[in-house]
């Protein structure tokens, strides 16, 4: 009884939703590009935010996502909240008549109820690589009618990253870099493949030390021994959370290593470091500068 | 009439109630009596269905195994030995729920009378955890009592089911409970009810039942009952009945009390 | 026990409990109207009102915001609250402790390893399985861990048609390790997206509120909530225990199926649309029974109005206080209701040791 009676739950269930994303399918429709010379704005996404800045075009900034955090002008604007997790009235209470916004914005009935609403929504697609930047940049100027500018700054940005490819060839022994996200309770949580720690640390010419795993995860302190690497790469933290270089070097984990040993700690600013977004060529060269010298 | 026809009863793998047969007639206050460990708590819980037993009980004629509760329960009511409470009700609250479910329906006044006829009706809204232990067990009477207050309805006798009623109680309410199950009886209701006192089961039952080791070794009026063979047998010690304790220990015999 | 001397007199508390049912109806009211009315895009309901009573078109902005966003988050707010603390009274009276939740029966676990499985796993789903499933793979997810963990407790505690509430709790903090055991696997497999994603869910919010939610979880909790209503007689009955419940004439038997499926399909209905939204369903009942008494033929209506006026206003508030960003629900119920709890437990310890 029970059984039978679960299972026609569960289809009426599939029955139901399935005929739901039917409907929201209907409602979502194409999105239009015709919005290129909105003057309201809603900007979603760190990287998204810097680049409308590096267009220029802050003036037609109305709002912000709460990972937008750069340039500082950028922190004055409203805050939407957080791109997983939107409110949908709280966006439209900004009144933008374009939302620009990293992958991954959030959540579905938000983004529906936002369509429903007519307002362009443009995502800029997410790669962690040097072309990846430079489509994001592309992305942006296309959907605010700059592609001139936009042209001009994937330009740059590529030269730069030219530059900092020209300089990889300069290093005979690439340095293992390790990517420490935290050290909350002396655990230490640490960079994968496939995030943007790794994408920087390759593109700056060091290796990922830890290639076992996808994403940020926590790793035993044997696996950073095995590691050896030969740099630890951490996030400037303001403020009283931040652990001091010695603090890390005295982790028994940390101590065998070569940069415990040689004092080799780097501390680069998060939003600048994994950003992704115009500045990151610099960030590159800024990394790679730290690892090699010069 | 309950008729208990070959009622066994086994935990774990101990025999606890052996092949017991009686039959209890309405208008009767029949007493279950019997040394501790006897069985008398347990032949109470099978006829009241609170333990899962060998034979059957029927109610007048009615296999009670095969009744639902609401049919039950009108019928029947029964006050266990120890009662809890979850929430803080009221005194009134707890009378009230036996009597929404029994007989006597929805009818208000029923249960402010059950509550006199214990003497709380001036301990209506207090909180029931708020009462002593006598005074919670005359609540639950009084509820027990609202559940089947009236003892015979068209013609059908109700029965009461208690459980030690009288247990935590004074000597004077321990008066008025029995004679609480005497009228009830005498009205036209049936009453089985294990008892501990035997002053108490010799003065207002009507048929005594003797548990001893799990089986039932005596079934008949109070006089025949409570004799010093079948006393002695059962409690394994020796007893005497009707003999004055040696001068100077003074005793109280419930049958002496004025109340 | 100085409270002997001290008890409060106790009036006639179901005729108070009577007049509860039309005070929370109208307060219902007034906060419904409320919620259509608050919100941080400054659209305004009577204008609204105003331009229809006049046979205007609204704008579309009045449109989505007044009727996409608010309404059914209103709707989806009041079955919600009514479903969690409705819920959490049944529990309550099922398990004779006023600290009980749904938690026990092993909703919510599995609930939550539906909702983190279908979070982390969604992703390795085939192109075609995920476009059928859609936004409403985590709901669905989340309804059906519910659900089939309460049924597996269901299981292991009946033994010969009796269930033994006594072994369903046990079971239910055997079940709900290993479900946390599993949730952490998968947290460990989680990136760091997802693992924002899972924060966000466990903390609950309307957010998400849509017509489609409304129209999949509401008939069920309207039917599971309506149904518990029903329940509050043999509650009563079971406050003294079981075998005085079937004494007095209760089907317990009957009962509990009811209570543990009602409470499975209403909780995981409202968990699997709203996330986790804690403190209500102990909050709600609580403070109930110290206003108006423990009977429960009046307390689980009271309860499921009672309960829907207070996510409604922590939703208000959710949606206000850091506009144009939202705080999730669960937050705000839990700063608003773990301060209030602490000061019943001050004031009336004497009442809850009961």
């Amino acid at each position: 009884m029970m059984r039978s009676s679960l299972s026609a739950a569960t289809q009426l269930r599939l029955a139901l939703s399935a005929a739901c994303v039917g409907i929201a399918a209907l409602c979502a429709g194409p999105v239009s590009a015709q919005s290129s010379d909105a003057t309201r704005i809603l900007s979603i996404g760190g990287s998204v935010t810097e680049i409308v800045y590096a267009l220029n075009q802050q003036h037609r900034l109305i709002a912000r996502d709460t990972t937008s955090v750069f340039p500082e002008a950028a922190i004055k604007l409203p805050d939407v909240g957080y791109i997983r997790a939107l409110s949908a009235e709280g966006v439209l209470s900004v009144a933008p008549e374009l939302i620009l916004s990293e992958e991954g914005a959030g959540p579905p009935e938000t983004v529906a109820a936002l369509q429903a609403a007519s307002i362009p929504f443009v995502t800029i697609p997410e790669a962690y690589t040097a072309q990846g930047v430079v489509a994001k940049v592309l992305a942006v100027g296309e959907a605010l009618g700059q592609q001139q500018a936009a042209q001009a700054l994937g330009d740059q940005i590529n030269q730069q990253f030219a530059q900092a490819a020209d300089k990889l060839n300069g290093v005979t022994e690439r340095k293992k870099v390790l990517f420490v996200l935290s050290t909350q309770g002396g655990r230490v949580l640490a960079s994968g493949t496939h995030t943007a720690a790794d994408g920087i640390i390759t593109m700056a010419g060091g290796i990922n030390a830890i290639t076992a795993f996808e994403g940020y995860k926590p790793l035993t302190d044997e696996a950073i021994l095995a590691a050896a690497p030969d740099v630890i790469l951490m996030m400037d933290r303001t403020g009283d959370h931040a652990i001091d270089d010695e603090a890390i070097r005295a982790m028994p984990a940390f101590m065998p290593t070569a940069a415990a040993q040689t004092g080799a700690i780097i501390r680069m600013d998060g939003a600048y470091l994994l950003g992704f977004g115009p500045r990151t060529a610099q960030a590159a060269l800024d990394l790679h500068a730290a690892l090699y010298g010069g | 009439m309950i008729k208990a026809v070959d009622i066994s009863v086994t935990l774990g793998k101990r025999l606890i109630l052996d092949h017991v047969a009686f039959e209890a007639q309405a208008g009767q206050v029949t007493a279950i009596v019997g040394p501790n460990g006897s069985g008398k708590t347990t032949l109470l819980r099978a006829v009241t269905g609170d333990v899962a037993h060998k034979g059957v009980v029927s109610l007048e004629g009615a296999n009670i195994a095969k009744m639902p509760a609401w049919e039950l329960a009108s019928r029947r009511a029964v006050l266990p030995q120890a009662s809890t409470l979850a929430f803080p009700f009221t005194v009134i609250e707890v009378v009230r729920m036996g009597q929404q479910n029994g007989s006597s329906g929805g009818f208000e006044p029923i249960a402010m009378a059950a509550l006199a006829r214990v003497g709380l009706q001036d301990y209506a809204n207090r909180f029931l955890q708020d009462l002593s232990g006598g005074e919670q067990q005359r609540v639950q009477l009084a509820r027990v009592l609202a559940q089947v207050w009236f003892p015979v309805v068209d013609g059908m006798p109700r029965w009461l089911f208690l459980d030690e009623p009288v247990s935590a109680l004074d000597i004077g309410h321990q008066l008025q409970v029995m004679q609480i199950m005497r009228d009830f009886a005498q009205a036209g209701g049936g009453v089985i009810t294990v008892m501990h006192d035997l002053n108490l089961t010799a003065m207002y039952a009507d048929r005594v039942m003797m548990m001893s080791g799990g089986r039932l070794i005596a079934n008949d009026a109070p006089a025949q009952v409570l004799t010093d063979d079948i006393l002695s047998r059962a409690y394994n010690c020796d007893l005497q009945t009707n003999v004055l304790p040696a001068a100077g220990v003074p005793f109280i015999l419930p049958h002496m009390a004025q109340v | 026990m100085t409270a002997l001397s001290e008890a409060p007199r106790v009036m006639d508390r179901m005729q108070l409990a009577r007049m509860a049912h039309l005070w929370l109806a109208v307060l219902l009211v007034l906060v419904s109207v409320a919620s259509l009315a608050i919100g941080a895009s400054g659209t305004s309901l009577w204008a609204a009102l105003m331009k229809v009573a006049q046979g205007q078109t609204l704008t579309q902005t009045e449109e989505v915001v007044l009727w996409d966003i608010r309404a059914p988050r209103l709707v989806l707010g009041i079955l919600v609250g009514a479903s969690l603390a409705v819920s959490g009274a049944v529990m309550q009276g099922l398990f004779r402790n006023p600290l009980a939740d749904p938690g026990l029966v092993g909703v919510s676990a599995g609930a939550g390893l539906g909702a983190i499985s279908a979070i982390v796993l969604g992703g390795l789903l085939p192109a075609s399985v995920a476009a059928i499933t859609g936004p409403y793979l985590v709901p669905v997810a989340a309804f059906l861990g519910g659900w089939c963990s309460t049924m597996l407790l269901y299981r292991v505690a009946t033994r010969g048609g009796r269930t033994s509430v006594a072994t369903m709790l046990l079971a239910g903090i055997a079940l709900g390790a290993l479900s946390g055991a599993a949730s952490g696997l998968l947290v460990y497999a989680a990136d760091d997206r997802q693992l924002r994603d899972l924060t966000f869910w466990g903390l609950g919010s309307l957010a998400g509120a849509s017509w489609a939610k409304v129209m999949i979880a509401g008939p069920l909790i309207l039917l599971a909530v309506g149904v518990a209503t029903t329940l509050g007689r043999g509650l009563n009955g079971l406050a003294m225990g079981e075998a005085t419940a079937h004494h007095i004439g209760i089907p317990v038997q009957r009962m509990k199926n009811i209570a543990i499926l009602t409470v499975a399909a209403a909780t995981g209905a409202a968990v699997a649309v709203s996330g986790g939204i804690g403190f209500i369903g102990i909050v709600v009942p609580h403070l109930l029974r110290l206003w108006t008494g423990p009977d429960h033929r009046t307390l689980l209506i009271n309860s499921a109005l009672l309960g829907a006026i207070l996510l409604l206003v922590a939703d208000m508030i959710s949606r206000v206080v850091i506009a144009p960003a939202e705080l999730p629900i669960g937050i705000v119920t839990a700063v608003l209701g773990a301060p209030v709890f602490l000061w019943i437990l001050l004031r009336k310890r004497g009442m809850v040791d009961m």
